[in-house]
């Protein structure tokens, strides 16, 4: 049957005998480099594999306690303030980010420009406690920036909001180097034609550039999400409390051990992935304006 | 109506250095120049997209340099045609209209005129993405002329477009200068655009203006050598003027006698000018003609181009004649024979160094 089945391969010349499958399959181009390719990105993609099998294989053979953990007040709470505090950073950083990321697009390059670059990337090289001791000092109850807004009524330590700056501050260069990226794609020629259909400057940016920057400005957010919310030394430094997930695997993980922790782990495991495939699928369409494909 | 008045800036490694010249209102003007002269640059700088370092920028009259494009009422078509991806083609077409406020029934109204105007209404709800380069230019013309703009600027609007697509589109940009009662200005660095189309034009070379006036005039009787040899003058030769008889000159030219009719006094240095389809060329040595220059020579190369072939003969030093392929089949003309080339005095142009 399964000889019948290929023997109107496109690869069979006309009047040829009829080989078996493996025989046909044998006489086809291999291409190695893919092959090549293909086996080690699947190496890459089979620790994560492998990582993650482990730990269900170990939580799915205690179903009860996973799903107590799972449904306890203190993990959906802690899932959720940092799924919300990593989108409020997220929102903070397209209000603020977006100018700087056009800004750094479209100016020429300088000594400048240069520096600044450098420092919106601080973040990226530094060690996470090093970053989360510059929000720290910068945000305390005495700190430069922390002791004017703590009069105002705005505390960060150990507070909500200390939480958002942290995020803020460590996925900042994931927001801002994508969605600066995205806009130095849109050609110049664009909004020049559009300066002289008599848009203003502002006009042209929100009518012309940022709708062609959006799967940029989509990407960095995701990034800078995941970023944000996997965030844990830069977090405890100034707010140990309230929990985020990080914080609440490392204090289970000191208090409880290993059982409790890795539940929580992998609780956090699969609502990342089916949040993370969730916006990939929605957006699979976001920028693209051929309708051809 | 436009015009420019000792400008220089410079952007990166393009700069406009002392740029004069005045655009009347009507002018089909054109903008030539090898790649890199600075020309996109000096359109840009006309749209208000590039502020000068100094001189002026006067439209209308008054000194524009730093009003901003969207304040000048230029329309301006790329050589890409720059359409908004993220808009259907009536999107774009309606853009400028939008942006300055037209209510939105007006808009449609005009927006729909416009595309039947310019052929493209069947591509009203189509994406840029998805048209041809013909369809996209256009796009693009219908778009620069909605805001009804009475200066539109034209960047190599011709480059990107296969050669049928061409001829229409030539035909459409004349109808476009007559209809609206447009003032024009095209860069591009193709003569045969300049011969076709130009009233006026400018030569940019290296950032520099180095030739402006009536396109007839830059084309046919070029300011300097440097401006001949862009423009495409075949036959380019310097000399020195031995006698003048009353504006009828003898200039030698490497131990080679032409005559031409020019001002240059004897001991003058100048360049001849002579266009490959003013020679005249015979077989063997020639007969007698009125025409003042005649020489013999060889023919060393003969290069056919679809109905015309070019012709370089030696005759001391190489010269270049343009024919029909029939006249070149007809004299069974071959490199290596012997040939006679005449050339009018008044044919050449004379240029004084």
């Amino acid at each position: 049957m399964k000889t019948e089945a290929l023997s109107g391969d496109i690869l069979q010349g006309e009047g040829e005998v009829s080989l078996p499958w493996w025989r046909q399959r044998r006489r086809q181009h291999i291409d190695w480099c893919t092959v090549w390719f293909c086996i080690m990105g699947a190496a890459l993609v089979g620790i994560t594999v492998l990582a993650i099998a482990n730990i269900a294989s170990a939580e799915l053979a205690d179903p009860a306690h996973l799903l107590e953990v799972a449904l306890s007040s203190e993990v959906i709470g802690s899932v959720l303030l940092t799924f919300v505090a990593g989108a409020n950073a997220v929102l903070l950083l397209i209000l603020f980010g977006t100018p700087l990321a056009y800004v750094l697009a479209r100016s020429r390059p300088s000594r400048f420009k240069g520096v600044v670059e450098s420092i919106v990337d601080i973040p990226l090289i530094l060690p996470h406690t090093v970053a989360g001791l510059l929000v720290y000092l910068l945000f305390m109850r005495r700190g430069w920036l922390g002791a004017p807004l703590s009069e105002i009524g705005l505390s960060f330590e150990d507070a909500y909001p200390g939480t958002v700056v942290a995020m803020l501050f460590v996925a900042s260069p994931f927001f801002v180097n994508t969605m600066r990226e995205g806009f130095e794609k849109v050609p110049v020629h664009l909004e020049n034609v559009a300066r002289t259909l008599g848009a203003g400057t502002f006009t042209t940016f929100r009518t012309v550039t940022l709708p062609l920057s959006l799967r940029h400005m989509y990407s960095g957010a995701v990034l800078a999400w995941g970023r944000a919310i996997g965030e844990f030394a830069g977090v405890i430094m100034i707010a140990y409390y309230p929990f985020i997930i990080s914080t609440l695997i490392y204090y289970s993980f000191t208090t409880d051990g290993i059982h409790t922790s890795r539940s929580i782990a992998f609780v956090v495991i699969l609502v990342s992935f089916a949040v993370f495939y969730l916006l990939r699928r929605m957006t699979r369409y976001l920028g693209r304006y051929d309708d051809r494909v | 109506m436009i015009e420019f008045d000792r400008v220089s800036l410079s952007l990166g490694s393009f700069s406009l250095n002392d740029v004069s010249l005045s655009i009347n209102r009507g002018d089909y003007y054109f903008i030539v120049g090898p790649s890199g002269a600075g020309k996109t640059v000096l359109l840009e700088a006309i749209a208000g997209l590039h502020r000068p370092e100094r001189g002026r920028i006067l439209l209308r009259g008054e000194e524009i340099t730093a009003l901003s494009p969207d304040k000048r009422g230029i329309g301006l078509v790329y050589q890409d045609y720059s359409l908004f991806p993220s808009m259907t083609v009536a999107g774009n077409v309606g853009y400028g209209l939008r942006v300055r406020g037209v209510r939105k029934a007006e808009a449609q109204r005009e927006v729909a005129g416009l595309l039947e105007r310019f052929g493209i209404d069947h591509l009203a709800d189509r994406y840029p993405g998805t048209l041809s380069g013909g369809e996209q230019q256009r796009v693009a013309l219908a778009r620069a002329v909605a805001v009804k703009p009475d200066i539109l600027l034209l960047d190599e609007p011709l480059s990107a477009l296969d050669p049928v697509t061409q001829e229409k589109f030539i035909g459409d940009l004349q109808r476009l200068h007559r209809e609206d009662d447009l003032t024009i200005v095209q860069v591009s660095h193709s003569r045969r655009e300049a011969h076709l189309l130009a009233t006026r034009m400018a030569v940019i070379i290296d950032g520099a203006l180095v030739d402006e006036g009536r396109a007839d005039v830059v084309l046919n009787a070029p300011g300097s050598r440097q401006v001949a040899s862009f423009i495409g003058i075949e036959n380019i030769l310097d000399g020195t003027v031995t006698a003048n008889d009353g504006g009828h000159a003898t200039v030698d030219v490497g131990g080679r006698t032409f005559e031409a009719l020019t001002d240059a006094a004897a001991g003058e240095e100048v360049t001849l000018c002579i266009r490959a389809d003013d020679v005249v060329l015979a077989l063997g040595d020639g007969r007698r003609s009125s025409a003042r220059n005649t020489m013999t020579g060889t023919i060393v190369q003969v290069v056919e181009n679809g109905p015309i072939a070019e012709v370089r003969v030696n005759s001391g030093m190489e010269l270049t004649v343009v024919l029909t392929r029939r006249s070149v089949r007809d004299l069974s003309l071959v490199p290596g024979i012997s040939v006679t080339l005449s050339v009018k005095a008044t044919a050449i142009h004379v240029i004084r160094r």
